[in-house]
């Protein structure tokens, strides 16, 4: 850690803990410099276009062509219309995301203690035993690899069974959040003051109070303002959902890319931005409702 | 209630107020998005439960012939290209985009302030888009092409960067700054020699936890006609060949928990 006696020389030359960090910065650099080098290396790296100008007009024509410029009729976002029914897409998309935060919520809810290990060892009382270790031994499994495969990976799967709408965004959606909010609650409970908890016990609760007054009120502050947290990266991310679970804006902004119809494109995105924004504020809002002690 | 009592039990109150609020607005909310859904309509297609326990028997085993974990190889390379080009590029422009909005450079006054403005919108900008819309929109207006989805990765998560390094840089110990000052440092010099050591673990660590992040983001650029893992479980997936899908999850998986590793453990050892 820095601390006030820390000298610049410690921080860039390192001591003895920083030394893995260090050689990760240089292993960093060394995989930087290969994965440049093979891309510019490679044919196809579009480094040559990138200084053409051919390919900057095109860039310009594209921009011209989302503004509606290019006079192929009158743009989309000149029309209260679209306005309208763009709007109920975003409405869908919002409901999208509402619905995959609930599932990951609900899913986090019911399994974070059993895959905190100091409940499961029974730090926190209740008696250690098989069953619990290897409860949360799948539990971590399950959540290391529902946070490790991406949200559109599992909607592409996913679209395989459920039918295509709201839901199969969702639950994609819900999948991938349940293990990164799953991981982040688990660990809340693992670094938690064991102060209240040993207190309660002192005055005999028993296994159920304890977790009902000395580990559960302390922890879902702390996973609500994670779940809220992340509801505003979900938001960001419906709309990449849409595209292949067919539900909300996403869908249509692919549509409308491959029919060339640039100018809804271009409304699409003013909607994605304002249900962005609108999202980041209430989540700033609940949090502080969260916090308010 | 709330006007009786001492400030103390007022203030009590006042907080399970908002407490029965917030469960009844989260609770409400969860209703209302489960409404949302087309509940009557077949949840499941047909033929969907079928393709559900083949997709599961098909894990019985993945495929693993050589000639398929070559490609699987292939393609997690080509992620991690995707993912270090696009990650290094970001931290660069974070940086710098960072320091400006931070206003740590150049002189206190009315330009500094509006340049640190109009960086912090520039910079949500850049983030309030998914790096998968900025990937179709840049391989739409540049072609498809590596450098495509390396920007495409790139510009969010400079937006992330810079908010977080901006953040940090503000967020010091005012006083070795105040030491530096009054012994006549520039403000790059107290910049580089005061700001920045007393945030550099914290950056470097956000900057791992980044990367981790970027490797997913890579894997899925396959959606707009990249090669990657992504693009391989897209091209089986349609094929219906569960069994090779399998073995390129596992090897996505695989991939990001190493990096997880990774950054966890220079996180750890950052102490931050």
């Amino acid at each position: 850690m820095i601390g006030p006696n820390t000298t610049l020389r410690e921080v860039t030359m390192g001591r003895g803990g920083l030394t893995f960090a260090r050689a990760s910065i240089y292993g960093f650099a060394v995989l930087s410099v290969l994965s440049w080098a093979y891309i510019l290396a490679g044919g196809g790296s579009g480094l040559d276009d990138l200084f053409s100008g051919r390919a900057w007009s095109n860039a310009g024509n594209f921009i011209r062509q989302l503004l509606g410029f290019d006079g192929s009729g009158r743009p989309a976002f000149l029309e209260p219309g679209r306005w309208v029914d763009t709007g109920k897409l975003a409405y869908k998309t919002l409901l999208m995301s509402v619905l995959a935060i609930s599932f990951a919520g609900v899913g986090v809810l019911f399994t974070f203690l059993p895959a905190a290990r100091n409940v499961s060892n029974g730090e926190l009382g209740g008696r250690p035993s098989a069953a619990l270790g290897a409860l949360y031994h799948a539990l971590r499994l399950v959540l290391a690899v529902t946070r490790a495969v991406p949200e559109l990976v599992w909607a592409m799967v996913i679209v395989f069974f459920l039918s295509p709408g709201v839901l199969p965004g969702a639950v994609a959606l819900g999948l991938h959040n349940y293990g990164i909010v799953g991981k982040l609650s688990a660990e809340v409970v693992e670094n938690m003051d064991p102060g209240p908890a040993r207190a309660l016990r002192s005055t005999g609760a028993g296994n159920l109070q304890m977790l009902a007054y000395g580990i559960i009120p302390q922890a879902i502050p702390q996973f609500l303002t994670y779940l809220l947290y992340r509801w505003e990266v979900v938001i960001r991310t419906t709309v990449v959902v849409g595209f292949v679970s067919a539900g909300g804006l996403g869908r249509e902004f692919r549509l409308s890319l491959s029919f060339f119809h640039y100018t809804d494109v271009a409304l699409i995105i003013v909607w994605y931005l304002v249900l962005v924004l609108a999202v980041d504020l209430l989540s700033a809002g609940l949090r502080r409702m969260v916090r308010a002690e | 209630m709330i006007w009786t009592g001492t400030p103390k039990t007022r203030r009590a109150a006042r907080f399970l107020e908002t407490r029965r609020l917030l469960t009844l607005v989260l609770a409400g909310a969860l209703v209302w998005s489960l409404t949302g859904v087309d509940w009557g309509g077949g949840i499941i297609h047909t033929g969907g439960g079928s393709a559900l326990s083949e997709f599961f028997l098909a894990l019985f085993p993945p495929e693993l012939s050589p000639g398929f974990l070559k490609l699987a190889l292939a393609a997690s390379w080509q992620t991690v290209v995707h993912a270090v080009a696009g990650i290094t590029l970001a931290l660069v422009l974070g940086l710098a985009l960072g320091v400006a909005a931070s206003g740590s450079l150049g002189n206190p006054g009315r330009s500094r302030l509006v340049i640190s403005v109009a960086v912090r919108f520039l910079l949500a900008f850049m983030r309030s888009i998914h790096e998968l819309v900025w990937a179709v929109l840049f391989v739409a207006a540049f072609g498809l092409s590596s450098l495509a989805v390396v920007l495409a990765i790139a510009i969010p998560y400079a937006g992330i960067l810079g908010r977080i390094y901006s953040e940090l840089l503000n967020d010091v110990p005012q006083g070795p700054l105040v030491g530096l000052r009054s012994s006549g440092a520039s403000p790059a010099r107290v910049l580089l020699y005061g700001r920045i050591p007393m945030v550099l673990t914290d950056m470097l660590g956000y900057s791992f936890y980044r990367f981790e992040c970027a490797i997913r983001a890579a894997a899925i650029m396959s959606f707009v006609g990249i090669r990657g893992l992504g693009y391989e479980i897209q091209l089986s997936l349609n094929d219906l060949l569960f069994s090779e899908v399998w073995t390129l999850l596992l090897f996505l998986v695989g991939l990001v928990l190493l990096v997880d590793y990774w950054s966890t453990k220079v996180r750890r050892s950052l102490g931050s």
